[in-house]
């Protein structure tokens, strides 16, 4: 099992993200992150991340090819695609001291502090996953009160006339 | 351009499908619908009694025919009723429209009287669905509707019309082309098919493999011509029955859990196989480690997702069944490819001989295959046998000479009690001139029995043989094989009178229940102007032998001598 990223392109129509995500529960996979986008084209791009293997995941690449709002599904793989993911948090009230502390981490992890309001504070912090989950782990949950985060976007180097995973 | 309504509009868009029958029945969301079909002569509507089997004889008048059967009932319970039906179709790869009323948009997602979600619920057992918010979007989903629904795998689509758009009016023109991305490869890689022909050179021991895919794509004398060629015999799942003649020297019937033994021998033995339009189902392989254990596997079906999913595939062809085979046939020829070698063609024809099924019995109460043999003398080749569900089905399956496609028609995947009757009157309201049986189990025939009603009233008369033994006999059979004879509920009892059932709906009925009066009591049935029920006797002991218990060896099976 591992990691699999597909990028999926479909018709920006009611009810696609159901029949995509069906294929998904109806063999018992939990989807790790989702994410949707639409693109110049008024076409739309999902984003999934799954664990599974490789057998699998070229069945499931077949089994999203086949609904009819699909555009392509391409199996990103991570070393030849850019990953980036965005983060806002509010932290609780905030002493003195702990404020200024939180400020200079966030900074020095490469975020941004949007707003602070009444010792509360608003960041935000954009990178890869890691970058994401790194900063998150060392404000730690007693800090952080509400986290609200976009999933993970890839877009492949290689671009999407090459195609990958099928027959 | 005129204003029409979204009802109107739906009609027309129907007739420019081609569309001559529906099978349905109104209710309050789908009226509008209804009243325009009142005045149009050009589209019979045939009233069924129970949703299901509008679903079930939509069915079968698309595999009978070759092209989209159409269903139709009102929404909430009407649609629900579908359900069983329309999954049967998608199961089965048959290209099925349902239409059904809804409530009015307004009222969506509002529990309304009636009201029933049936884009979650039919979206996950349809090929595609629409539930369309205006007549634009309605006219537009029929067209997208029929082509989907025989796009390279056929399959079905659903069409949900709020009423509302049914009432409304607009200045639509029926689209005369669509705007759908083309998911279907049709047209095999050429590198692939150069691979297959290696590997059926190098093959000594070559078995051919068909399914329903070659049915569909019309691939029958391609298949003949191949078997020929190679001198190769042909084993066939259920829905693939009769893409070759069965009394084809080369053909040795179906394969798999009450498959023929010397298909299932011929498998394990060979060391090409070549799937053409089959999905590999369990039923067909069983424990798929042990499948064609010697083999080199050649697959060739139009879904891609069906290429790999159960068994390994040496040769993935991805396309269309026939231009596939004319293709292989194509490079064969330019290669001057000639016979395998004679001692598996005569090992295969020795196996043909020695296996063959055993059906003049003279026991009372009758055994099922001397009623097949009696069945088959009165039938001719391009009669169609229907099937129910069970044992009736596999008896048929096993011991039925079906001479050329379309004319077997049963429920493979879903394996639908209730399918065969209404079915078998969508196959003959398709074909009113081909003699048309459904061969039935009192269990399966009393699970929709009541479309006695609707052959009765529509004149459409297929004669309904009933095997009847009393029992629910497939589950019986697994439970005195493998439950120590446990009959727990399948006992089914003598009730009712199947031939007082048939006089009481205005149909013919009689009973068999000796050798030798089937033959004749089928041909009185099938000329005595009504729909006619045969109730037929039979032994409640016969099991379906040989069997291959579910997940075992092909070759290891249970034979009852």
């Amino acid at each position: 099992m591992k990691t699999i990223i597909f990028s999926v392109l479909c018709e920006n129509v009611a009810g696609v993200m159901m029949r995509v995500s069906r294929c998904f529960t109806r063999r018992q996979i939990n989807m790790d992150s989702i994410t949707v986008g639409i693109e110049p084209s008024g076409l739309a791009r999902m984003i999934i991340l799954f664990q599974a293997d490789d057998k699998m995941a070229s069945f499931m690449r077949k089994v999203l090819l086949r609904l009819e709002p699909i555009v392509e599904v391409q199996m990103l793989e991570p070393e030849n695609s850019i990953a980036r993911e965005i983060c806002l948090f509010r932290t609780r009230k905030l002493k003195e001291e702990e404020m200024s502390e939180t400020i200079r981490l966030i900074q020095s992890a490469g975020g941004k502090v949007l707003e602070v309001r009444e010792g509360t504070l608003i960041g935000e912090i954009g990178g890869s996953h890691e970058e994401v989950e790194h900063l998150l782990s060392s404000l730690g949950p007693d800090l952080l009160k509400e986290v609200a985060r976009s999933g993970q976007v890839y877009l492949s180097r290689k671009g999407s006339d090459q195609d990958s995973g099928g027959i | 351009m005129e204003e029409t309504t979204g009802a109107a509009a739906l009609v027309s868009a129907l007739k420019k499908e081609g569309v001559k029958h529906i099978f349905g029945i109104p209710g309050g969301a789908i009226i509008p619908v209804y009243d325009v079909l009142y005045e149009e002569p050009s589209i019979k509507h045939i009233l069924v009694r129970h949703e299901q089997a509008a679903a079930h004889a939509a069915d079968g008048y698309a595999r009978a025919l070759g092209r989209p059967g159409v269903c139709m009932a009102t929404s909430g319970p009407g649609a629900c009723n579908l359900v069983t039906g329309i999954l049967n179709a998608y199961m089965d790869s048959s290209p099925v429209i349902a239409i059904t009323g809804q409530v009015p948009t307004s009222l969506l997602g509002a529990d309304a009287f009636q009201e029933a979600d049936l884009l979650s619920i039919m979206l996950p057992i349809t090929k595609h669905n629409f539930l369309v918010k205006n007549v634009e979007e309605l006219v537009e989903a029929v067209r997208k509707a029929f082509v989907i629904a025989m796009a390279g795998r056929p399959g079905p689509v659903h069409i949900d019309i709020p009423r509302d758009v049914q009432i409304s009016k607009a200045k639509v023109k029926i689209p005369a082309e669509i705007v759908r991305r083309g998911k279907e490869r049709y047209d095999p890689d050429p590198r692939r098919i150069e691979e297959a022909v290696k590997l059926i050179e190098g093959a000594e021991r070559p078995v051919l493999f068909a399914g329903g895919g070659v049915i569909w794509s019309g691939a029958s004398p391609e298949l003949i011509e191949l078997a020929e060629l190679l001198g190769a015999p042909v084993v066939t799942s259920l829905m693939g029955k009769g893409s070759i003649p069965e009394d084809h020297p080369l053909s040795l019937g179906m394969l798999g859990m009450h498959g023929r033994k010397a298909a299932n021998l011929a498998v394990t033995e060979c060391d090409l196989l070549i799937g053409i339009g089959v999905r590999f189902s369990d039923r067909s392989t069983g424990d798929v480690r042990y499948f064609a254990p010697k083999a080199k596997i050649i697959h060739i079906d139009i879904d891609p997702v069906e290429i790999g999913k159960l068994v390994r595939v040496d040769v993935p062809i991805v396309g269309d069944a026939k231009r596939s085979l004319q293709q292989i046939l194509r490079a064969l020829k330019e290669r001057g490819r000639r016979g395998v070698r004679s001692e598996w063609k005569e090992r295969v024809m020795q196996m043909r001989k020695d296996f063959a099924p055993k059906m003049d019995y003279d026991e009372i109460p009758l055994k099922p295959q001397r009623v097949i043999k009696e069945i088959m003398e009165v039938l001719d080749d391009d009669s169609i046998v229907v099937t129910e569900v069970g044992q009736c089905q596999m008896w048929a399956a096993h011991y039925c000479t079906i001479r050329g496609p379309r004319r077997f028609i049963s429920s493979g995947g879903l394996g639908t009690m209730g399918f065969g009757f209404p079915a078998s009157l969508g196959v003959k309201t398709a074909l009113p001139d081909k003699k048309v049986i459904d061969i039935a189990g009192d269990g399966s025939f009393l699970m929709n029995s009541q479309e006695l009603a609707t052959a009765v009233e529509n004149g459409i008369e297929v004669v309904c043989c009933i095997f009847n033994n009393s029992y629910l006999g497939m589950v019986k059979q697994w439970q005195d094989l493998f439950y120590g004879g446990r009959r727990s509920q399948t006992y089914l009892g003598k009730s009712p009178d199947f031939v007082k059932l048939a006089e009481a709906y205005g149909a013919w009925g009689d009973r068999v229940t000796r050798p030798g009066e089937m033959a004749p009591k089928l041909r009185e049935a099938l000329k005595c102007g009504k729909p006619a029920v045969l109730d037929v006797v039979i032994d409640p002991e016969e099991h379906v032998l040989p069997m291959v218990p579910a997940g075992g060896k092909l070759d290891q099976m249970i034979t009852g001598d």
